[in-house]
């Protein structure tokens, strides 16, 4: 009998791939063998990872976007939280991929890596979104960067047969900065790791670049209306991106009496519960005064009836 | 005939079986490390401030990164005396059993609250000592209020002493003081057996595109390796000016990353030091700085560890 897995661990993985999807964006390829293979193949969507990034090296000068020439020359030492947009496993090994945004100084140290790299990386963190029980139809809303682990839920919910019809609503400034994959055709453009026959994927970008011209809010308003006096209880709604679209979306949940998760970010210091930084503010069922839960242990899934939002600085 | 090199260290009449302990506020409150090494291979263990009543903390961002290093203000957010007893205690006696030494780090905002939490916790036999923290730059009331001021030193340290029935008493100082000297002598006069060097250093980041500080408690304490060569000097003035010759250790800590920067504050002085930060970033890093010591004794042939301590020439 095999022993048990332990619940998180710092593992070495080889970097399997690490190419661009647009201007700002990069899918990043981690693969584990032994036990943290074992380990890293029971992620749950939602789950997170912590990312070894001081050892690595600034990319040559010309490599440095504009937008990140004075960051860039600030260290790095903390490491930084990704959650995962898949993973797949073989007999003996797991690879998990992970989707970012040249963002700061971290970020673009990891434009570096290369296929048989090693990283350090820590995990799995944190809880993940729960399955649906007895629901028709799973929304699923996805923000910005917020949308890797959307698409890790989409996957999986398609995989377990979970509910009947997956509804997917990705938005982003611009088309360029989308989260996940995808293949721009004289068509429009399609999103090859979102292509099953119960996932309806609707795209919106602020500019107008694809899609809806306008928030991605918008369009989940939309279908409801279009979905009218059905019950709301057959739905489900999953939402991960900046947190002025995830108070937004839990505006729309308790209006429609939706069950609503969302998936929250905060300033990580660890992501164990050591540095008691990424603190959430819930309301207690008595509504009566809210208390402190960490992110990285309670969360980053809450229910969103739970959660008072941060004001937007 | 090759000698086993002794990484045993007296500190104030305890023995631990290496000098290496973790820092309060960044290795929780028992066995969080555990899924990372074996916290009873560990010296010493410092726990998370422990206040008598719950602490919910303060607002976020509670973290952010500098360059080699990071600020927080969690504001001794804890569980409080009566769930620490209940839940956490059963923890530190298995790891009492193994021989790793138990602080519990005690914080409030009155003299009184200080003297009741170390009151009630100095009959558990799980723990050795206590750390006195004066010196937190987070709060409004107590901690560093008390820690700057030599006079209130004294006071609130010959009060707690009345009441820990002979467990360790060290007093944890802060950086922010014209001469640390001072304080340190004001703690020993009031019966310290021991003094932790150094907590954080008050400290600011602006966010330069709202002008407003990037913390929500505007300032908050500076630690990690950018605090390291301050940190060594001042136990070093405090070592030289106060402790030497007598029967009181310090307990070196600030941005140790490493076992050289370990040895480097034993030879300033510390009979013993510990892991802070550097444990958020890798949660095995005191088992290596320890595993290291060892390897340095055995290079330069040191039997005794203890030769290390106020070495510096």
């Amino acid at each position: 009998m095999p022993e048990a897995i332990k619940r998180r661990g710092d593992y070495e993985a080889r970097v399997t791939h690490n190419r661009q999807l647009g201007k700002l964006c990069y899918r990043l390829g981690l693969e584990f063998s032994g036990d943290a293979a074992r380990l890293f193949a029971t992620f749950q969507p939602g789950q997170f990872v912590q990312l070894e990034v001081t050892s690595l090296a600034l990319p040559p000068a010309d490599k440095i976007p504009a937008h990140l020439q004075d960051q860039a020359w600030r260290h790095v030492m903390l490491r930084r939280p990704f959650s995962l947009c898949s993973v797949s496993a073989t007999p003996t090994t797991t690879t998990i991929d992970i989707i970012y945004y040249l963002f700061g100084p971290a970020t673009l140290r990891m434009i570096t890596l290369e296929p048989g790299h090693r990283l350090r990386v820590l995990g799995p963190l944190g809880n993940s979104f729960a399955m649906p029980e007895n629901k028709q139809t799973a929304l699923l809303v996805a923000g910005g960067v917020g949308a890797p682990p959307i698409q890790h839920l989409a996957t999986e919910l398609a995989a377990r047969d979970a509910v009947s019809q997956i509804v997917l609503f990705a938005g982003s400034k611009t088309i360029d900065d989308l989260a996940i994959e995808r293949q721009d055709t004289p068509q429009g453009v399609s999103l090859p790791d979102l292509e099953a026959p119960n996932i309806a994927v609707h795209i919106a970008t602020d500019d107008g670049s694809a899609g809806h011209h306008g928030f991605v809010t918008d369009c989940l308003v939309e279908w409801l209306q279009e979905h009218g006096e059905g019950p709301t209880a057959d739905l489900v709604l999953y939402g991960c991106g900046p947190e002025p679209m995830l108070r937004v979306l839990a505006a729309i949940a308790s209006r429609n009496k939706i069950d609503c998760q969302v998936s929250l970010e905060r300033y990580m210091g660890c992501g164990m519960e050591l540095c008691q930084s990424c603190v959430v503010e819930i309301r207690t069922p008595q509504q009566t005064e809210t208390i402190y839960k960490l992110c990285c242990l309670a969360g980053p899934v809450f229910d969103a009836r739970e959660v008072v939002f941060e004001e937007a600085h | 005939m090759m000698t086993e090199t002794s990484v045993q260290v007296d500190f104030a009449g305890l023995r631990l079986k290496n000098p290496v302990m973790t820092a309060s506020g960044t290795s929780g409150y028992s066995d969080e490390l555990g899924d990372f090494m074996d916290v009873n291979a560990l010296g010493g263990f410092v726990t998370k401030s422990i206040s008598i009543r719950p602490r919910r903390g303060n607002p976020t961002p509670r973290v952010v990164e500098t360059d080699a290093g990071m600020l927080n203000t969690i504001g001794l957010a804890n569980v409080g005396l009566d769930r620490f007893v209940a839940e956490k205690i059963p923890t530190l006696e298995a790891m009492a059993e193994a021989g790793v030494a138990i602080f519990v780090n005690i914080a409030g905002t009155t003299i009184e609250d200080y003297v009741a939490v170390t009151e009630r916790l100095a009959r558990e036999r799980a723990i050795a000592g206590f750390e006195l923290n004066i010196s937190c730059p987070n709060v409004k009331k107590g901690g560093i209020s008390f820690g700057t001021d030599p006079v209130q030193v004294e006071e609130i340290t010959s009060a707690v002493k009345e009441v820990t029935h002979g467990k360790v008493l060290i007093v944890k100082l802060t950086p922010t003081v014209t001469d640390i000297r001072v304080t340190a002598q004001a703690a020993v006069e009031g019966g310290a057996d021991a003094l932790s060097l150094v907590n954080t250093f008050t400290a600011m980041v602006i966010d330069i595109e709202t002008r407003r500080p990037l913390l929500a408690d505007r300032t908050g304490g500076l630690s990690g390796p950018a605090i390291k060569p301050i940190a060594v000097y001042l136990v070093n003035r405090v070592y030289n000016g106060v402790t030497k010759g007598t029967d009181v250790p310090i307990l070196g800590m600030g941005g140790i990353r490493t076992a050289s920067d370990a040895i480097e504050f034993m030879m300033a002085g510390a009979s013993a030091v510990a892991v802070g930060t550097a444990s958020f970033v890798d949660p095995a890093c005191a088992a290596a700085v320890i595993e290291g010591i060892r390897v340095f004794c055995d290079r330069q042939h040191i039997t005794d560890v203890t030769e290390l301590i106020g070495s510096l020439e």
